[in-house]
């Protein structure tokens, strides 16, 4: 055997575990679940064929689809509220905060990250309740007569989202910032460009790939979140997540579950093919 | 402009950390009921934690999961990025996107995924069936971490052990992941953060042992109180000081 | 190295439990979770108990579709479901002169319910109501004594609904003037309006927890579906909390606790099922941490004390027995329009 195969083949050994393991514990059971999808519930017995009953009812069924909508609307406007308040943390710790100081800065804004996620969820509740700290300061401070009713709602949703997407943001668009070389923004301004031409013309664009990588990464984790909407949404409204697991839960549907997690699925791999131009997960 | 920063600073740690300190304040309330107002200052439900025999159980069981999961993710990712890195194999493209892909799919679906799997097979569900699951998140962060960092240097020193006759199994060992290492020690504690607190494939795939956020959640459903607040606080400052201890002893010595 | 192989291999056999010691496996709602009920058990018996909470009885009925027989030993599920689970064969026959039904109230003996052509399946071991409950400083009672005042616009976002659809809808078939009996595929559809009108008035649909908090931080002055369960656990701290069955009647909720057919220990359940309706057992399930209820033995109120009993409404209970009724017993297809319902509902 020839140098080069003997390398590819202890090559090939190597990867080997980590191929078999996605294969048998990702990609076997994302097909068991999409042959699930197809099958339907007759009383409370699986009858498996090919019967696209549950994906019609998923976009038919109008209290289904808005599930649908709610969380594509919700995970939108946290993304977008997470990346516009966390960059400019971000660029403060990376270019305001003295280089000692750097690091401490980071994990005091990423500490609340080690509290259970569950937890904190639940004390947001406690947070906007009625008589929670933030209606109290706003009342103490004259702002509103009447306590604000924030607990419950979509509101509650996404400040509990955007809580942990700032901290998530934060660290990986900082970890990108402090890559950027200043020679960048120093060849800009020595060509004459002002603050801000050089931020938008050379450092934005330059920091872009960072930033939507992290923004995806926050898409896929924030659709597919069950605890943060079940705790602090009140139910006005479902979000697909919740959806999936009421079925599972609730009616023992398992079909169905499927085929709601396939569109899941589906939604997040079309968010991918729109980002996949600036896309580093390998980097991440 | 400074100031506006420092400002924005101040606002953002203020929100980042209210509910947290919420969380702590009301876990000392000496009362039935985590809400104001606060009446007193307790320690009768760290008291009653403590000696929650379930609680510390699912904690042991969380750290447990934490650890085996991370390290399997580890050595499988690391072993998988020093292949791929080194030699050109015929669709490494392919097996690349294959062993990333589970960055992209929601936990709910990985879990539901699984549960279908071991319900059809008849595997019966515990905390090795959550930690499987636990490979499969962790998997695709570590071997990410690991192919990120290799570098040029590294093949030289490997080349250079290989010519003086050493095996594969000693390169790897004694050049490549001490090389490695902050790289290798970043994706270990990044993923035992991730299993750690990471609630649904726990929830799905396990019986009657259960890991921490899964305990947190079955005391939530069982009544509103201060001893919810108490595991909270509990559970930040183990983790706090961990992080605090890495940082001091680890990460500083590597300087 | 060695050494470190050999710890890990330590704390690996540490992790799987060998332990000697019997088990017995329970798919139980959360009130069977306090330690002050099961530790007598587990002490007596030297057994562990292995407890599941599940929600409600298709999703309990579900689990027991996929696991095997002896995965479980005891269920607990609403009184009125048992029939359901006797045609999906799983629960086994316990033996009726065991159990100490003689000592119960009359009206929760409940033997149409429990039993199956003459066969016992499941006894009765707690009840309670659900009605509305409401902050008393916050809410005029006398208007909480008629369903009707809940849509009449006085009280629109200060109510909260109590997220399970078989009594909420039962308590809206009520306020039509529908007996719970009465709930079937053709009355199903007059209730949807006044379902959606209960929600438009109403601020939240929450579990157990998400109500206690809102009703303890004010953010909701009334629970539709709430009831004493509800309340009890909060009263030491928030006496402003009361419950009432309005002049429409309320729903009456019983859970009857079972063995499981297939059972690898059926002598062991039924030991457990013994303990649960014995006065100890039930003194404590009366008072268990998730929530409270009557005990279905009346035995069980000489161990309960004077303040457990003001607060359980003890002497009340003729009373309310009298004008509550018990939950819908849909067909399948009915509780699967009915949950339909119930989603479009929280997804208006």
């Amino acid at each position: 055997m020839s140098l080069a195969s003997q390398e590819r083949t202890l090559a090939r050994g190597l990867v080997a575990p980590a191929v078999l393991w996605t294969l048998a514990f990702f990609v076997v059971p994302f097909l068991a679940m999409l042959a699930l999808s197809f099958a339907h519930m007759e009383g409370r017995k699986i009858v498996q064929g090919f019967d696209p009953g549950n994906y019609l009812r998923a976009f038919g069924d109008w209290s289904q689809l808005k599930a649908l909508i709610n969380s594509v609307e919700i995970t939108l406007t946290v993304t977008v509220i997470s990346v516009l308040l966390a960059w400019p943390l971000a660029a403060i710790i990376a270019w305001r905060v003295p280089q000692r100081f750097q690091r401490l800065a980071l994990l005091l804004a990423v500490l609340p990250f080690w509290t259970s996620y569950v937890v904190r969820s639940y004390s947001w509740l406690l947070v906007l309740g009625k008589n929670g700290v933030i209606n109290q300061a706003l009342m103490g401070l004259g702002i509103v007569a009447e306590p604000l009713a924030l607990a419950s709602t979509r509101t509650a949703t996404v400040i509990g989202f955007v809580h942990f997407f700032v901290m998530l943001l934060t660290l990986t668009i900082y970890a990108n910032l402090v890559q950027l070389s200043p020679n960048y923004a120093r060849a800009a301004q020595d060509l004459g460009a002002g603050r801000w031409a050089t931020f938008a013309h050379v450092i934005l664009p330059l920091t872009l790939p960072g930033v939507i990588t992290g923004a995806f990464v926050t898409f896929v984790l924030c659709i597919g979140d069950y605890i943060t909407p079940q705790i602090l949404g009140g139910n006005t409204e479902l979000t697909l997540p919740q959806l999936i697991m009421l079925q599972m839960g609730r009616s023992g549907n398992f079909p169905m579950a499927s085929a709601l997690s396939v569109i899941l699925m589906a939604v997040v791999s079309l968010a991918y093919a729109g980002c996949s131009r600036w896309l580093r997960l390998d980097r991440v | 402009m400074r100031i506006l920063s420092w400002v924005y600073l101040c606002l953002a740690y203020a929100f980042v950390f209210l509910p947290v300190v919420v969380l702590v304040v009301f876990s000392f309330q000496d009362g039935r009921l985590p809400v104001p107002p606060f009446h007193g200052f307790s320690l009768q439900w760290y008291e009653k934690i403590l000696s929650d025999t379930g609680l510390m159980t699912a904690l042991w069981h969380s750290a447990l999961v934490a650890f085996i999961s991370s390290a399997l993710a580890l050595v499988m990712g690391f072993l998988a990025a020093h292949a791929l890195a080194r030699v050109r194999l015929p669709g490494s493209v392919l097996l690349r996107g294959v062993l990333i892909a589970p960055m992209t799919v929601s936990y709910l679906i990985i879990a539901l995924g699984l549960l279908t799997l071991f319900n059809q097979t008849g595997i019966k569900l515990s905390l090795w069936t959550a930690g499987i699951g636990h490979v499969v998140i962790n998997l695709p962060l570590c071997f990410a971490m690991a192919y990120a960092a290799m570098g040029d240097h590294q093949k030289t020193a490997e080349r250079a052990a290989r010519d003086l006759g050493a095996t594969e199994a000693q390169v790897l060992w004694l050049i490549s992941a001490p090389m490695l290492a902050p790289a290798l020690a970043a994706a270990f504690f990044l993923s035992v953060t991730f299993s750690w607190d990471e609630f649904i494939i726990a929830f799905l795939l396990t019986r009657f042992d259960v890991t921490l956020p899964v305990e947190i959640w079955s005391m939530l459903r069982s009544g509103l109180s201060p001893a919810t607040n108490a595991v909270g606080s509990l559970v930040f400052l183990v983790s706090i000081t961990a992080v605090v201890a890495t940082e001091v002893f680890v990460l500083r010595r590597a300087k | 190295m060695t050494q470190r192989a050999l710890t890990a291999l330590a704390l690996l056999t540490l992790a799987t439990p060998a332990f000697a010691q019997d088990t017995l496996n329970a798919l139980v709602w959360c009130d069977h979770t306090d330690p002050a009920l099961i530790a007598p058990f587990e002490e007596k018996y030297n057994v562990k108990v292995n407890l599941k909470e599940f929600e409600g009885t298709a999703a309990g009925l579900a689990i027991l579709d996929q696991s095997q027989p002896g995965d479980w030993d005891v269920m607990v599920i609403d009184s009125v479901d048992v029939h359901r689970a006797v045609e999906a064969g799983k629960l086994a026959e316990l033996p009726a002169d065991k159990l100490p039904t003689a000592d119960f109230f009359p009206e929760l003996v409940m033997a149409d319910n429990n039993t199956v052509d003459g066969k016992t399946y499941a006894v009765t071991e707690k009840f309670g109501y659900n009605t509305t409950s409401y902050d008393k400083t916050k809410v005029d009672p006398a208007d909480m004594e008629d369903m009707a005042a809940l849509t009449s616009g006085k009280y629109d976002g200060k109510i909260g609904i109590y997220d399970y659809y078989l009594p909420v809808l039962g308590l809206v078939a009520l306020g039509q003037g529908i007996n719970t009996a009465d709930v079937n595929a053709d009355t199903l559809p007059k209730l949807q309006e006044p379902l959606m009108a209960l929600r438009k008035a109403s601020k939240q649909v929450s579990d157990v927890v998400s109500s206690q908090t809102a009703l303890a931080t004010g953010d909701v002055d009334i629970i539709v579906g709430g009831g004493e369960w509800l309340t009890a656990v909060l009263a030491k701290d928030n006496p402003n909390l009361d419950w009432t069955i309005p002049k429409q009647g309320g729903l009456r909720w019983s859970q009857s606790i079972g063995v499981v057919a297939g059972t690898a220990k059926p002598d062991l359940a039924l030991e457990f099922v013994q303990y649960i309706v014995s006065p100890e057992g039930q003194a404590a399930l009366a008072q268990s941490s998730c929530y409270w209820g009557m005990p279905a033995n009346q035995k069980a109120g000489d161990l309960l004390s004077a303040e457990a009993k003001a607060v359980l409404r003890w002497d009340q209970q003729p009373d309310y027995l009298k004008r509550s009724q018990l939950y819908p017993i849909p067909d399948a297809a009915t509780d699967t329009a009915m949950q339909d319902m119930w989603t479009a509902m929280l997804n208006q």
